[in-house]
């Protein structure tokens, strides 16, 4: 049971990180708390529906999963890229208020995002047009029950989170991205041009984001809300991990993606630790989720106030 | 761009070679690289500079000194279009380049080193001069082998994180991230801020250093008699204006200057 909970808390904690990758590096670059990054999300997932709905399962299969839906996710991601450039160029650019009135604003900008999905797609839930696989048999014995589809998240945001590595460490945007990150007034001094990575930022952050809706409706299913609903883990995560952090926001999306995935292990302490009784444990099930993971960040900040990676004050 | 000439800045032969060291300060027609005309400048609505002006010739160190408050920083950022003139008019080998945003400026040869937050802490050495250099075209690698040398220091440390080095070490590394585009003008302020009395010596020398490499250096300084000690000319700025200027040595040896500005004679 434990492997079946780590396995599921892989899956879902790839979901988490695609989606606070992209908060904290908004975060430190734009300096704001983008509330609408959650609807984002789900953006990317709507249009990943539509798309796969048009090209359909075209060809053969990669993990379980029909070619036509790499490439609804690219559209996924394209689309919620697009749609957050769209919205820092015609309101948050045009804005001139501080970072608090953006945060409003952005509050604003999710119920738009959400209302108009609502209105193209209802506000029921929805599932992409693939039909649900067997756990993988191999797996089985280890009690361990993931899908195909689970591996194809797994392994689609790892090559994205090490693509995004790369980017950061090795290109000369992704210096200054970090440049940025650091000191916009010594970036500008330096003759960065940081309206232009401040767009590549929007554009990766929200890619990430779209991709990371695409795989939510993917591991769990689709509904105007999903994003929305996800968005205060991402916080979480995001804070755990030290806020303005990219590496910082990965390694806090694992943590409380683990953490609440993990979350039954309490109610069954007795059957997996030795020298206890089967029957003792914590009677706190999956529904409290959601609060372990605020307390663990709780007590993380108490040791360290500025999070894991964050830069001490 | 617009070439509107004061009447302080007659156009002349852009290649003559002033003798600048010597006659700069009494050389009103002389081709000036840097020029501010009888600028007004501040923050939002509070003015800082009060018609003010002043000038840097090729090859220059000039030193900005004045109690606080008295608008030195807001001379650098003004030029460096981190605020735009007011009034009056700031010329750049004779072009208008008031209101230019920073990373223009950069650009056209302008180089800046702010007083704190001067590298960037996160990134390495070798990253915070490849930052400097962005605005570069070509021969990037070159001039950073270059400053490698000048600064072995950097040299030594070039992947350690900026945040690791000491304080004299930042404002050398400032130094270089600036020096990268290899400006004609290079403004730093307040070089030897909270820095040790030996560290500032040290960085100080290497301000005449920058000074070797042809760049003419407009530098804010706190410590006076230091900074004029390393400066060709000097202008004291008071209330956003300038109430002296002249040769260095003679600023240092003013009684007026010495007991108003260099704390008593």
């Amino acid at each position: 049971m434990v492997l079946d909970l780590l396995a599921s808390g892989l899956v879902y904690s790839s979901i988490i990180v695609l989606g606070s990758i992209g908060l904290s590096l908004v975060y430190s670059i734009a300096n704001f708390a983008n509330f609408a990054h959650g609807d984002t999300m789900t953006v990317g997932a709507y249009a990943a529906l539509v798309t796969f709905g048009a090209v359909g399962s075209l060809g053969g299969t990669v993990l379980g999963l029909p070619y036509g839906f790499f490439v609804a996710l690219v559209v996924g991601i394209g689309m919620a890229a697009l749609v957050a450039v769209v919205t820092e160029k015609v309101v948050y650019e045009a804005m001139d208020v501080g970072s608090i009135g953006l945060l409003i604003t952005s509050i604003g900008i999710a119920f738009v995002y959400r209302a108009v999905i609502q209105m193209g797609f209802g506000a029921d839930f929805t599932r992409y047009d693939i039909s649900a696989l067997r756990p993988i048999d191999a797996l089985l014995p280890y009690g361990i029950r993931v899908t195909l589809h689970d591996v194809a998240i797994v392994a689609s945001a790892t090559v994205l989170v090490v693509g995004l590595h790369v980017l950061l460490q090795y290109t000369d945007l992704g210096r200054k991205m970090r440049a940025m990150a650091d000191n916009p007034d010594l970036a500008r001094v330096s003759g960065i041009r940081t309206d232009r990575v401040k767009l590549a930022t929007w554009v990766i952050g929200a890619g990430l984001a779209g991709a990371g809706g695409v795989f939510l409706g993917l591991f769990s299913r689709l509904a105007p809300r999903m994003g929305f609903d996800l968005l205060l883990i991402i916080f979480a995560a995001v804070i755990l991990g030290g806020i303005g952090s990219v590496y910082g926001a990965m390694l806090g999306g694992v943590l409380i993606g683990m953490v609440t995935q993990l979350t039954p292990i309490l109610s069954e302490l007795g059957t997996i630790l030795p020298l206890v009784p089967d029957s003792w444990g914590i009677p706190i099930g999956i529904e409290y989720a959601n609060a372990i993971a605020f307390v663990i960040m709780v007590a993380v900040l108490l040791v360290r106030p500025s999070g894991i990676a964050g830069e001490a004050v | 761009m617009s070439t509107n000439h004061t009447t302080d800045d007659a156009p002349t032969d852009e290649t003559s070679e002033t003798d600048s060291r010597t006659a700069a300060s009494t050389d009103p027609t002389g081709d000036h690289v840097l020029e501010l005309d009888s600028v007004d400048s501040g923050y939002g609505d509070v003015q800082v500079l009060d018609d003010c002006s002043l000038h840097l010739d090729a090859g220059e160190i000039v030193c900005l000194i004045g109690p606080n408050g008295a608008g030195k920083s807001t001379v650098l950022k003004t030029i460096f279009g981190m605020l735009t003139p007011w009034e009056g008019t700031v010329h750049y080998h004779g072009d208008d380049i008031g209101g230019m945003a920073p990373e223009d400026i950069v650009r056209e040869g302008i180089g800046y080193v702010p007083q704190t937050d001067n590298v960037f802490g996160s990134l390495s050495i070798e990253e915070n001069l490849r930052m400097g250099g962005v605005a570069r075209e070509d021969g990037l690698e070159a001039v950073i082998d270059t400053l490698y040398e000048r600064f072995p220091l950097l040299d030594e440390k070039r992947n350690a994180n900026a945040r690791t080095l000491s304080g004299g070490q930042r404002q050398v590394l400032a130094f270089a991230r600036a020096l990268v585009m290899e400006p004609d003008v290079l403004l730093i302020d307040e070089p030897s801020a909270g820095l040790a009395p030996n560290t500032a010596a040290e960085v100080f020398g290497h301000v005449e250093a920058v000074n070797d490499m042809d760049t003419a250096v407009l530098m804010v300084e706190q410590n006076a008699k230091k900074g004029l000690g390393i400066s060709d000319r000097g202008y004291v700025l008071d209330q956003g204006t300038v109430r002296f200027d002249g040769a260095a040595d003679s600023l240092l040896d003013s009684d007026e200057v010495s007991k108003l500005y260099l704390g008593g004679g």
